[in-house]
């Protein structure tokens, strides 16, 4: 072996030993081309990154330029395999070139590449062609790793996008919020842009748009022409048929139409817009994977959605529509639903007059909630302003209702508060019976709010009611104010309770106010107050009118 | 790729700076990076006389003091600064504040994810997206409400 057959053995040791560092195209071709001047006779080396065909996308060179009308040369060198007999021949001797030898290669799905050896007058093409064979197996193994790992590279991506979509659309159930972050999880990590279109009223409409460019989406998008062409894709999509089309939106080489279905309902389409190279466009079974999981985060805010309506419906249907009138009071009541809105509340209250103008109100909470808690909870509401209408006193009302839930055998409980409030000289002589409910609270005229008292044992815990009885009176403008424990637990992140540091104070503040704001901002500053509003908070108001003032014209 | 190779990056989370240069370093290492840690200081570094311009703001938007709309606003209000590409690039999920940053004259609103990986994605492909564009003055877009596709 010679030393120049040594030497360049040692080269293309060292070639192949720097293989496995390479990581782009751009790396390789400095790699690879510069030891190829190394060859007896060589003046430049040349390398051509293509397309299919003869499209060159890449020109890259060692020693003699590869620039500006070197070109169109490289180019018919790479064709005819050599030297052609052309002007090409007579550029190449002006600049010292008389033979070449030519290597191509193309990859299994990947771009393909040209290397060239310029030979001087002293070359030898042979030894130049058997040198650039060895060079060229080098290059062809790069990029074969190359490939291997952008493609798993590009897998990673795909998982973390997958992972990362699921993440954010999980996290939310509105079906709006839901569509936003599909769109923009897309763009750019998969795609130049993503438009979502929602199946409603038998057709696709478009609800979402995201490009890398919005400026150049939104011109696309005003022109009539393209949008009927996006409308189609979508159409045709949710009609069954692969959409994967080339050239058909100005700007885009490649657009993707994947249709949003789940639980067999079609929720829209996802079309994606590509304008990146076509080998970093993600396969179609990727993009079915993630508008599966996009359709099934909408069908679950959609199942949401109902569900939290229906909760909306029963809860309403638990609670009186509105609230009667009696002469010399007036009254207001608001109900606020806590975190758990998938579940009805067990909270209630009610108010009723008797014939003879008495007013019965009645606030009550039952353990738990759902289903079973719902019904115990119109059916307490129900027995009580039944009974009470029908003149039974408050004390006999809850034991009647303690009976019926212990022959139910119920495992649940509920705590109740009465008043029953009748007219005398000057005011309201009020009764407050309590079963294991929060005492009431009385706003008086230029006084600090003052407790009521609580006191027996909730209704259906023993075999016989357990009634905690008070009497109190209302002088005119005095107002009573009956609630539920979802009001004094709210919880700050201190874990304090509202009623230990912000009830009475808050009242004091809402003391002047019409009573249904009273009420409704009484309620809010609880719910705020709390971390986690996790629980219902009823609140049931009754001021004593002043005759001077007249009825208010806010009552519920 | 073509275009400009120097890109300035407003970010004041220490980590997300850290994040950045590693994922841009990687990927498109023909790249030199500029970093700024609050948005007061992009108008000045802009506007100095004879400083190189860069091509490209990767802005964060919710910064403190001068957030990152306000820096949006500020540079489009300077005609000598048309050709600067401005992507935002955070974590808001906020549709209201894409929609200010792009009627304010944002090019992008980039969505910053939690994976490596995926970061490292989302930035080559944007970098490469506009270094490939050739620059043009910009038209400040119009309001969200006139835009074709609205949630």
């Amino acid at each position: 072996m010679t030393t120049e057959e040594l030497g360049w053995a040692v080269t293309i040791h060292r070639l192949w030993a720097s293989v496995a560092a390479i990581t782009s195209r751009e790396e390789l071709s400095d790699l690879v081309l510069p030891p190829l001047l190394r060859v007896p006779g060589a003046v430049g080396a040349w390398g051509l990154r293509h397309t299919t065909g003869t499209e060159i996308t890449v020109y890259r060179w060692a020693g003699l330029p590869l620039e500006g009308d070197a070109r169109p040369v490289a180019l018919e060198l790479a064709v005819a395999g050599g030297v052609p007999d052309s002007p090409a021949r007579d550029w190449l001797a002006e600049r010292g070139v008389h033979g070449v030898a030519v290597s191509r290669f193309d990859g299994d799905g990947e771009v393909g590449g040209t290397m060239l050896v310029l030979l001087g007058p002293d070359g030898d093409r042979d030894r130049a062609a058997l040198c650039l064979d060895q060079v060229a197996g080098v290059t062809r193994e790069a990029i074969r790793r190359l490939a291997a790992h952008r493609a798993e590279q590009a897998q990673q991506v795909r998982d973390a996008l997958l992972a990362e979509a699921s993440l954010q659309m999980d996290a939310v159930l509105d079906r709006t919020q839901t569509l936003r972050r599909v769109a923009r999880m897309a763009v750019p990590a998969i795609a130049e842009g993503c438009l979502v279109y929602l199946y409603e009223g038998g057709r696709p409409e478009l609800r979402s748009a995201v490009h890398i460019d919005m400026r150049r989406l939104n011109a696309l998008l005003a022109d009539p022409a393209v949008a009927r062409q996006l409308t189609e894709l979508a159409t045709e999509a949710i009609a069954g048929r692969v959409v994967r089309a080339e050239g058909v939106v100005p700007g885009s080489r490649i657009v993707d139409a994947q249709v949003l279905r789940a639980r067999d309902r079609t929720a829209g389409v996802l079309i994606f817009m590509f304008e990146r190279d076509p080998q970093d466009v993600p396969p179609p079974r990727f993009l079915r994977d993630l508008s599966y999981r996009a359709a099934l985060a909408l069908d679950n805010g959609e199942l949401y959605e109902q569900r939290r309506r229906e909760v909306v419906t029963m809860q309403q249907h638990l609670l009186p529509s509105r609230l009667p009138s009696a002469a010399g009071l007036e009254f207001a009541a608001s109900y606020t639903v806590g975190d758990r809105v998938l579940e009805v509340g067990g909270d209630f209250y009610d108010v009723v007059v008797r014939a003879d103008g008495t007013v019965g109100a009645l606030v009550g909470d039952v353990c738990g909630r759902g289903v079973d808690a719902a019904a115990l909870t119109g059916m307490a509401r129900h027995t009580l302003g039944a009974l009470l209408q029908e003149g039974l006193p408050p004390v006999r009302a809850l034991a009647r209702l303690n009976t019926s839930l212990r022959r139910e055998k119920s495992w649940r409980f509920l705590t109740a508060g009465v008043a029953l409030l009748r007219a005398e000289a000057g005011g309201f002589a009020v009764q407050w019976l309590s079963c294991g409910h929060p005492a009431p609270l009385i706003l008086r005229r230029g006084r600090p709010a003052e407790s009521g008292r609580g006191g027996g044992v909730p209704v259906g815990v023993l075999p016989e009611a357990r009634v905690g009885r008070s009497r109190l009176r209302l002088a005119t403008g005095d107002t009573l104010v009956m609630f539920t424990d979802g009001l004094t637990e709210s919880r700050d992140a201190d874990g304090r309770m509202f009623g230990d540091v912000a009830l009475y104070e808050t009242v004091d503040k809402l003391r002047d106010v019409p009573l249904d704001t009273l009420v409704h901002e009484l309620s809010a500053a609880a719910a705020r107050f709390g971390v986690t509003g996790a629980d219902d908070i009823a609140v049931l108001a009754i001021r004593v009118e002043d005759p001077a003032k007249g009825p208010a014209d806010d009552r519920l | 790729m073509t275009g400009f190779d120097l890109i300035l990056i407003v970010e004041d989370s220490a980590e997300d700076v850290e994040a950045i240069e590693r994922a841009i370093s990687r990927a498109l290492p023909d790249l030199r990076l500029e970093f700024l840690r609050s948005g007061s200081e992009v108008l000045p570094r802009l506007t100095t006389p004879g400083a190189e311009l860069p091509g490209l703001i990767l802005l964060d938007l919710n910064m403190p003091g001068e957030g990152g709309l306000a820096v949006i606003q500020r540079v489009r209000a300077d005609p000598a600064l048309d050709q600067l590409r401005i992507v935002v690039f955070t974590s808001s999920e906020d549709q209201a504040e894409a929609d200010a940053c792009y009627a304010a004259g944002a090019d992008s609103y980039i969505f910053k994810p939690i994976n490596f990986g995926l970061f490292q994605t989302v930035l080559r492909q944007t970098l490469d997206y506009w270094r490939s564009r050739p620059n043009v003055a910009h038209i400040v877009v119009p309001p969200p409400g006139d835009s074709p596709a609205q949630i």
